[in-house]
């Protein structure tokens, strides 16, 4: 084609139509491809056969491989005439004659042959041959056995499995099979179907020879879960995951929107916490009440029971594991026991000479571990007899309490800047030291990690499990005079939350560290915050201000989701539960 | 460990124990003739039926270690019901001789059959489970001395199911099982081994019957 300037067009319309012929001609098979094409695009031969064919804009699909695993799935599906037809048009066979016909021949129970053919594949690994061998002559041994032809199966395992060499753990095994007492019963269980015995060829032979079954499959949902795992800010319990777009939560599936105002108590609230089953929150007040909320159906809350009986500020609440039961701490006072579902006061604990300032429930909800300002912790039955007490330097005045689930160790402040680990059967004492002041702390529902306060306004994260060391830190919040509390939340626990005493509530990504939001509504320090731990949507905060937020997606932000209004008001919505 | 040497000549040793020893060797391992010369030189006394039972014990003791276990069984049933009827262990041992027999004489068939009926039934109990899957499987080989259990082909097997049925008969006729030369060397091992465990590394080396003769 000399003189080209003139014709340039012409020879990029060229150019094209032979991209368009590489993915129809493929060698010798196809006979029928080119048939109703117009003549420009007429198949020249292959410009050279080592070109790599692919297919996808990053060229790292080969479309031999493509169109076969294709074919593989059409036939699981159970679209054998697509598959077929796939196979034809394509002019790519999903597996090559030799291959099709040893699967024929052990579908059929056609040993022998089977095996020969096995060899004239052209594997290059002579120990797969073996192994491959030895698995179909075991399937004739077990088939002869079934059918009591035992001096057959004998002969085919001295002549013909033993030779192999390979897994004599194995033969010693089958010649036992042999002799054993009840032939009937024990063959049936061992031997196995002849499509089990193909798949069971198929894990061994090379992917290039016969397809692994749902190759493609498994290739999707790879891509899947590796979209779930980037998702930075994945916090969406039922979200299906679709293959027509990329998995991508963005913000919105974080609350940060004011769905509710709690107003309720008459002083600053200094603790909330939901129930292990979501379906309640606690809150304790400066007012010397403690009041339970019901999540009704719709996501609103409503007072369910007011507990008052304190006659000081009720500084932390713990929930039975059950949560049918609730405690109350009176600070530097005693420790109330409150059935939920009425509201009444079953139990008050208290210990002449010292005050109660800390409580928590025992794993399995017998007995009951108090802090007392004497430093010391005292564990309880719940009709109050004492049933164990560590003195000494447990505890602090202002600490707070923990237990892990399966009942081992009691984590509290002992010191200033000291986090205790107890374990009540070893007596063992391990410590978390920091630099600075620990104000609270909170332990993961895994127990793994625990989420610790400071004084100078970081908060930690100490991965527990052996030699405690500090995973992760958080920055942002204000803290200058208040305990302020932080708890974990989301999907998995994948957020930190926290209170600040800028009246902000702040929400941390666990992982990266990176602070997601700064939620402004109250007017006052906050105090403490709780997540939802049955709905990952729903976050609670309780101010100095008054009151309790109740905190939801912000749906305006959500393209495909209807919005259910409430006639004035507040509009909510549930997220999808 | 040295002694003083004189701790050896100090200590006198009765002839007629020395006798005794070398009686219990010989008539343990059914060494008639010399039994015979022994006492005629010595002047020994022994009892009379220590001989008797001699002759059936040696017979026994050599069809076993030929392999013949068959006729070893008929024997010692024989001289007495109960020897193999109280050991298990050890009728099981002399079957699976048989059985071997027969794997290497290549009689498949029989070996098949005669597992199936004899040996298989001791599989209920599960301390002889491995043992029976070791013998069965010889069967897989075509060629027994080749495959992994070859050791059960072999004499040293055969002399150590020998000597367990010649210590049973022995223990029948309320005659000791292990010879006293044996008992001896046994003794003084295990003394070695405990002082030098006390001492540490300054204790004695283990007893070692051919340096012990050298020096």
């Amino acid at each position: 084609m000399g003189g080209v300037e003139d014709e340039e067009p012409a020879l990029k319309r060229m150019k094209l139509s032979s991209k368009g012929l590489v993915g129809l001609s493929n060698g010798s098979s196809s006979k029928e491809s080119i048939v109703g094409l117009s003549s420009d695009l007429m198949a020249r031969p292959l410009p050279s056969k080592g070109d790599e064919q692919v297919v996808g804009s990053k060229g790292v699909i080969k479309r031999e491989e493509f169109v076969r695993i294709i074919a593989k799935a059409l036939y699981s599906l159970g679209y054998r005439k697509s598959g077929a037809h796939l196979e034809e048009e394509s002019g790519i066979p999903l597996h090559s004659p030799g291959v099709n016909l040893f699967m024929q021949q052990i579908l059929d129970g056609n040993w022998d042959d089977s095996v020969a053919t096995l060899h004239r594949i052209g594997l290059a690994d002579e120990s797969v041959v073996r192994s491959a061998s030895f698995l179909i002559l075991e399937q004739k041994f077990f088939e002869f056995l079934n059918g009591e032809k035992v001096m057959e199966a004998l002969k085919t395992l001295r002549m013909e499995i033993a030779p192999l060499c390979i897994n004599s753990s194995r033969i010693r095994e089958l010649s036992s099979f042999i002799v054993s007492s009840n032939p009937q019963l024990d063959n049936a269980v061992r031997l196995r179907s002849r499509s089990k015995l193909l798949e069971e060829l198929q894990k061994l032979l090379p992917p290039t020879v016969m397809i692994p079954e749902k190759r493609l499959e498994h290739l999707v949902e790879q891509a899947l879960i590796l979209q779930r795992e980037a998702c930075p800010f994945h916090n969406s319990l039922d979200k299906e995951m679709s293959l027509y777009l990329d998995h991508h939560c963005g913000k919105d599936q974080i609350p940060s929107r004011t769905l509710q105002i709690l107003e309720a108590h008459d002083d600053e609230v200094w603790f909330v916490q939901f129930s292990h089953n979501g379906k309640y929150l606690a809150s304790a007040s400066n007012d010397q009440t403690a009041i339970i909320w019901e999540v009704g159906t719709n996501g609103r809350l409503s007072v369910k029971h007011r507990l008052s009986g304190h006659q000081k500020p009720v500084s932390s609440v713990s929930w039975s594991p059950n949560d049918q039961e609730l405690l109350t701490c009176g600070v530097e006072e005693s420790i109330r026991r409150w059935d939920v579902s009425t509201g009444k006061c079953l139990q008050i604990y208290e210990k002449p000479g010292a005050g109660l300032v800390s409580c928590t429930w025992f794993p399995c909800g017998k007995y009951i571990l108090c802090g007392l300002n004497d430093k010391s912790i005292c564990m309880w039955d719940l009709d109050g007899k004492e049933v164990d007490s560590w003195k000494g330097q447990k505890t602090l005045k202002i600490s707070d309490l923990e237990i892990t689930d399966c009942g081992e160790e009691i984590l509290s402040i002992c010191k200033a800047n000291t986090v205790m680990l107890f374990n009540r059967e070893t007596k063992d004492e391990r410590f978390i030291e920091e630099c600075q002041t620990i104000t609270s702390f909170s332990l993961s529902k895994d127990n793994k990690f625990l989420l610790v306060n400071l004084l100078d306004q970081e908060i930690h994260l100490w991965n527990i499990e052996s030699n405690p060391k500090i995973v992760g830190k958080y920055k942002g919040h204000k803290r200058a005079r208040f305990i302020i509390r932080s708890c974990f939340g989301g999907l998995k626990q994948a957020f930190i939350a926290s209170g600040s005493e800028d009246s902000q509530v702040y929400i941390w990504h666990r992982s990266s560290e990176e602070l997601i939001e700064a939620l402004p509504g109250h007017s006052g320090a906050v105090n403490c915050v709780s997540w939802n731990p049955a709905n990952p949507h729903m976050l609670a905060s309780a101010s100095d201000d008054r009151t309790i937020r109740i905190w939801g997606l912000n749906c305006l932000h959500k393209k495909y989701q209807n919005v259910h209004s409430n006639g004035g008001g507040i509009h909510y919505c549930n997220g999808g539960t | 460990m040295d002694l003083d040497p004189r701790q050896y000549e100090n200590l006198a040793i009765n002839d007629n124990d020395i006798h005794k020893i070398v009686m219990s060797y010989l008539i343990h391992n059914c060494y008639k003739e010399s039994v015979e010369s022994f006492i005629a030189c010595t002047g020994t006394k022994q009892r009379v039926d220590y001989l008797e039972d001699m002759d059936k014990r040696k017979r026994i003791f050599h069809f076993a270690l030929e392999g013949n276990a068959l006729k070893a069984i008929e024997l010692t049933e024989q001289l007495a019901q109960d020897i193999l009827e109280n050991n298990k262990d050890l009728q099981f041992d002399l079957l699976s001789l048989h059985f071997v027999e027969l794997v290497c004489s290549r009689k498949c068939t029989e070996a098949l059959e005669f597992a199936q009926t004899k040996l298989s039934p001791f599989g209920k109990e599960h301390k002889y489970m491995e043992k029976l899957e070791d013998f069965m499987a010889l069967l897989a080989y075509k060629e027994p001395e080749k495959s992994p259990m070859f050791h059960l082909l072999s004499l040293e097997y055969r002399q150590q199911v020998a000597d367990s049925l010649n210590r049973a008969i022995l223990a029948h006729l309320n005659l000791p099982s292990y010879t006293a030369m044996e008992k001896l060397i046994q003794q003084a091992t295990i003394v070695r081994q405990c002082l030098s465990q006390e001492a540490g590394k300054d204790g004695p080396p283990p007893f070692s019957l051919k340096d012990f003769l050298k020096s």
